[in-house]
């Protein structure tokens, strides 16, 4: 029988990142999840933090309480969406008198909130969820020889006070997974370095410099790809990694791809069904292998 | 009919400021069979308690109740006050009007009221005291030293000298703990060897020291000057007295050079027979259980390779543990600490490069009987380190680790820094990163300021995180004395990790049934007053069991808790309170729950003429008070707090 | 209302302002007081090197009440929200935590907000969503959307004005 989740696809993914959500639906399907698409949602509010943390709380509020009413829990892709629902539900739990505040803004829209829906990123809903044995089953095409720099994102590891599906400090979920599908991970020192993006809201300059930089260092140790789970960050090393090398003066040219993109290469998707297509990165280099 | 006396103490200002001593002390005289009622500034100085003595006599009293202080400070003092006036002291009851009154009220008025109905209550127990008599146990003049390191070796010592019989068991093959593994110590740069030595011999051959070394207590029974100690001494596989230590076996061991040595913080390698260290007391050989190819996988060539190397037969594979019981008046616990393992700060790169090491195992490379004869090296690639780089508090002053601090770490780095200076000369870079230097012993701030003199870089911040980058360390640290961040670039990386108890005080907690503050360590009976004892009495603690301290306050405190157990095993007889649980025979029904309660096993069912009834131990009991809440039929009774006693206080106060 | 008027916010009335300061102090004794200046947040700071924030120095100056220093500084906007000073602190102090409830500060007591994030905003009340759907040129040179893919509907708020209208008051509300 196929699980079902609800789909929480935020903001970035669905009105840009759209190789995240193919690939994702790709994989997914051919691990029997059924995603669950979930009318009237709204944005998580963590880009919004630095303005209103209140909103914020609310903005994760409502879309917890939309999942509660079908009855599923959540499959979360971005990992800034994820740290602000799982923060979400811990406060509500933990803080009566602002659950009370948020429940009574709630009943205007409709809605109610029990907190009794689980969040599952990409990374843990393969690694713990279907498992590395489901995994390896459905790979019909080893990435042999591919030697891969990982890239958690910020939100995926940190804070482990809210509780993240990752360890803050030594996360190895991601290299398990790749590790099953043939392919090579390697720890390199600037593995939880950020990439910056939220700062593109204000200081896009800035958010460039650092991707530039961590890009520079993957591409000095001779990676053949880089690999992310964060529609935020793949938008940086991805789409922007042209201009991100020019702030650091280097021209990089590293083939940056969604965790899921290699899984279903790995599974004998065809490209386009992954989104390979959609890449700005220069993915080629990885496809002709 | 009771002629009772009420002593109303002012404690200085301490109870008068809030409460209305003279109109509690004329309250008192209200109350019936009150035959006198006193009040005076310090009831517990010399005057007072003549006063209540003089009351005693002229009176022809039968009780009294002191109003003052907690029993706590000084239940004792008024009980001798009125045993010289020729009352039975347990006719004697405190009212406690300053913890529970004056202490913790801000209104004089209600303070007052308060203070009367204390009184009142203790008025009306004292109606009912009986006249209870101690009795006493014979003392068993032998102390068991748990743990052989510095602090136990002084306090067996102190104890033997004293003429005392001492049993010390160490759990490794040699007595000399952590102090053995430290090349100098600080301030005074004494070899650490050189001064602990002689004393580890002195134990050997002290005619009043029974050594059991490799050995284990598992079992303690019985109470203060009296215990029972089942000790487990593991196999050897090595016959001591035919083993003369020539290092034959070790030779010939086919894992010669394999197995990482604790002694050397695994910097080092041994064979699967080993003696520790040159120094080992006793100098005697020991099969490692856990790596001997005959003893895991039953067999080592044709013969094992360390019997056909011994001439003198001593290698002895059917040896099994022996159990030993001994009895001892006293115990004293000195199990010492372990060092937090820095990998719980992955941050820090332990387990990321082998050239991330913690203090001890620098100090196995600095010490010239070390693995590298006192060669500092890269253990990664064996090169010369051209900037080394410590980073202290790792785990200590932590929340997430150990919120106490470590207080050895900083004098142990700067004097590290001055060994490494000496060794490497001027070339060699060496960085500090410190979160506040503690310099506090004697001695200590004078050694720090000769650091500061000698060429070493201090950063006053703690890193985030070290990287190995192309086989070297990269640091960033924030120096908030200068408030830039420097960017550091080192061959080596010196973690100097937090003190934690060690791995084995819980059992040890649980064995002999004494508690561990939250940090772990075991609990001492008062901070201040009471650093040694625990509350058990007859248990001391000392060194690091205790709490985190350097040599000197280790050794200090084990001559202290020698000390404090000669107080008990150089008495010949041991009194025991009176205040104790006691079964009525006649309405005991011998349901057995107080058996099962009592956490001193002081209770047993014995069957006799009036059939199986509960019976109390009078040397085991500590007067707790559990059986007697549990005796569904009320026929445990503690003495001096029997129902008849209390409910009358509990009638007059509700 | 679809839209806060932010120009509103900057000219605060004196009730409102009042309600800051009580806010402001609030703020300096809800936050915890532990911090004892190692500085592994600022060492570690991903803001640090390119943008000069200093954690540590944010938390002193907090500890010491100079608020306005810090609200009306650009440096708060310069944290990139890795959490690194959140995980590693010795003392569980969250100087990244502490800078989102001085930006709210500083955007409740009307002060301008940086770069997009009004934009951001406006978006959010509007749409629900910080952007809409995005038109992308595949490598091919193709333009692309949700529909040229076939992926399924945006889900979006379904009933905007009652959304709006929790999300401004929520705005304008305090913390």
């Amino acid at each position: 029988m196929k699980k079902k989740y609800g789909l929480y696809p935020g903001c970035v993914m669905p009105t840009e990142q759209y190789a995240y959500e193919l690939s994702a639906q790709a994989v997914l399907s051919k691990l029997n999840i059924d995603l669950i698409d979930i009318p009237n949602q709204s944005c998580c509010g963590e880009p919004l933090k630095s303005v209103n943390k209140l909103m914020t709380l609310y903005l994760s509020a409502r879309n917890l309480a939309l999942a509660e009413h079908h009855n599923l829990d959540l499959f979360v892709p971005c990992p800034m969406c994820h740290l602000a629902l799982s923060e979400a539900k811990k406060i509500l739990k933990e803080n009566p008198d602002l659950k009370e505040k948020i429940t009574a803004q709630l009943q205007n829209e409709g809605l109610t909130y029990q907190g009794t829906t689980s969040i599952v990123h990409t990374i843990d809903l393969l690694h713990d969820h279907i498992g590395l044995e489901t995994i390896k089953k459905h790979v019909t095409h080893p990435l042999k020889d591919l030697k891969v720099a990982v890239h958690y994102g910020c939100h995926l590891n940190r804070p482990k006070d809210i509780g993240r599906p990752v360890d803050s400090e030594n996360p190895q979920k991601m290299e398990h997974i790749l590790k099953t599908l043939g392919s090579n991970p390697v720890d390199y020192p600037q593995k939880l370095d950020c990439c910056g993006a939220l700062l593109t809201i204000n200081l896009p300059e800035s958010a460039l410099t650092k991707t530039g930089q961590k890009l520079d260092a993957v591409q000095n140790l001779g990676f053949d790809v880089f690999v992310d789970t964060c529609p935020w960050c793949h938008k940086m090393f991805d789409a922007r990694q042209t201009k991100a090398g020019e702030t650091v003066a280097k021209k990089l040219s590293v083939p940056v791809v969604y965790l899921t993109q290699l899984v279903g290469l790995a599974f004998g998707f065809k490209e386009t069904d992954l989104g390979l297509h959609l890449n700005q990165s220069p993915v080629d280099a990885l496809l002709s292998r | 009919m009771a002629r009772i006396g009420v002593f109303v103490c002012q404690c200085g200002v301490n109870i008068s400021a809030t409460v209305n001593v003279e109109e509690v002390r004329d309250y008192a005289k209200t109350l019936d069979d009150v035959t006198v009622s006193k009040e005076y500034k310090y009831m517990c100085s010399d005057r007072g308690a003549q006063l209540i003595k003089d009351a005693i006599k002229k009176h022809k009293l039968t009780g009294v109740v002191i109003a003052s202080c907690s029993p706590r400070m000084h239940e004792q003092t008024f009980r001798r006050v009125v045993e010289d006036s020729g009352l039975n002291p347990y006719t004697m009851e405190i009212a406690n009007i300053r913890e529970q009154c004056s202490w913790v009220h801000d209104d004089p008025k209600k303070a007052t009221e308060k203070a009367k109905t204390l009184i009142k209550a203790a008025v009306a127990k004292a109606r009912w005291l009986e006249p209870l008599q101690s009795s006493s146990i014979a003392v068993t003049p032998n102390a068991l030293v748990i743990g052989g390191g510095i602090a136990g070796i002084q306090a067996s010592l102190d104890l033997a000298d004293s003429g005392y019989h001492v049993i010390l068991v160490e759990r490794t093959p040699s007595i000399g703990g952590r102090m053995a593994q430290l090349d100098k110590t600080y301030p005074t740069l004494d070899c650490s060897s050189c001064i602990l030595t002689p004393k580890m011999m002195d134990v050997a051959n002290h005619p009043n020291i029974e050594l059991l070394t490799y050995a284990e207590v598992h079992e303690i029974s019985g109470s203060i000057g009296n215990y029972t100690i089942n000790i487990t001494q593991h196999p050897r596989y090595v016959d001591m007295d035919k083993c003369t230590a020539c290092g034959d076996c070790a030779a010939a061991c086919r894992l010669k050079d394999r197995i990482a040595s604790e002694f050397d913080m695994n910097m080092g390698k041994r064979s699967a027979i080993y003696v520790p260290f040159p120094q080992a007391i006793p100098l005697k050989y020991t099969i490692d259980v856990d790596h001997c190819l005959f003893l895991t996988r039953g067999k080592c060539g044709d013969v094992p390779a360390c019997q056909s190397a011994c001439v003198r037969k001593a290698i002895d594979f059917s040896q099994k543990s022996v159990t030993h019981e001994r009895h001892v008046g006293a115990i004293i616990v000195t199990t010492g600490y372990d060092l937090t393992d820095p990998a719980a700060l992955y941050e820090y790169g332990y387990l990321k490069s082998a050239d991330v090491i913690t203090s001890l195992e620098l100090e196995r490379l600095i010490s010239s009987s070390g693995p590298t004869r006192g060669e500092i090296f890269k253990p990664s690639n064996g090169d010369k380190p051209k900037s080394i780089t410590f980073i202290l508090c790792v785990g200590s002053r932590d929340q997430t680790a150990h919120e106490y601090c470590c207080r050895i770490g900083c004098m142990s780095s700067l004097k590290h820094v001055f060994l490494l200076r000496e060794k490497l000369g001027d070339e060699v870079e060496i960085n500090l990163c410190y979160t506040d230097i503690r310099s506090f012993g004697k001695g200590y701030e004078e050694f720090y300021r000769k650091i500061r003199g000698i060429n070493t870089n201090f950063f006053r911040g703690r890193p985030s995180e070290v990287r190995p980058i192309n086989d070297q360390l990269s640091i960033d640290i924030f120096d908030t004395t200068t408030n830039k961040l420097f960017e550091i670039t080192s061959d080596l990386v010196v973690l100097v990790p937090a003190l934690e108890p060690s791995i084995t005080s819980e059992g040890i907690a649980r064995v002999l049934r004494i508690s561990q503050s939250p940090d772990g360590f075991f609990l001492e009976a008062h901070p201040k007053l009471r650093p040694m004892d625990t509350f058990t009495s007859g248990i001391y603690i000392a060194g690091c069991a205790q709490g985190p301290k350097d040599i000197t306050d280790t050794v200090s405190q084990a001559s202290g808790a020698a000390a404090r157990a000669m107080t008990i095993l150089s008495k010949k007889e041991l009194e025991i309170e009176p205040l104790i649980a006691q079964s009525n025979e006649d309405l005991c029904s011998g349901c057995g729950i107080c058996v099962s309660i009592c956490p001193y096993s002081a209770i047993e069912l014995i069957e006799d003429k009036k059939g199986t009834h509960s019976h109390v131990n009078e040397a085991l009991c500590k007067g707790c008070g559990a059986c007697c809440s549990s005796c569904p039929v009320g026929a445990m009774q503690q003495k001096g707090n029997q129902d008849t006693q209390l409910l009358p206080m509990i009638k007059e106060t509700v | 209302m679809s839209i806060i008027d932010l120009t509103s916010m900057a000219k605060p009335q004196e009730d409102i302002k009042r309600e800051i300061n009580q806010r402001l102090l609030k703020l300096k004794e809800e936050l915890p007081d532990y911090c004892y200046q190692c500085a592994k947040c600022t060492a570690g700071c991903e803001a640090h090197k390119l943008l000069e924030l200093e954690p540590h120095k944010i938390v002193a100056l907090l500890k010491r009440g100079l608020i306005d220093e810090m609200t009306n500084s650009d440096v708060i906007w310069t944290c990139m929200s890795c959490f690194k000073c959140w995980e590693r602190c010795p003392q569980k102090v969250a100087p990244v935590e502490i800078l989102f409830a001085l930006k709210n500060l500083s955007v409740a007591s009307g002060k301008q907000i940086p770069g997009q994030y009004t934009s951001i905003l406006q978006s959010v009340l509007t749409i629900g969503l910080i952007q809409d759907i995005q038109t992308i040129t595949s490598k091919e040179g193709k333009t692309i959307d949700r529909t040229a893919l076939s992926l399924p509907q945006l889900s979006k708020p379904l009933e905007p004005m009652k959304f709006q209208a929790v999300i401004a008051q929520l705005a304008m509300e305090k913390i």
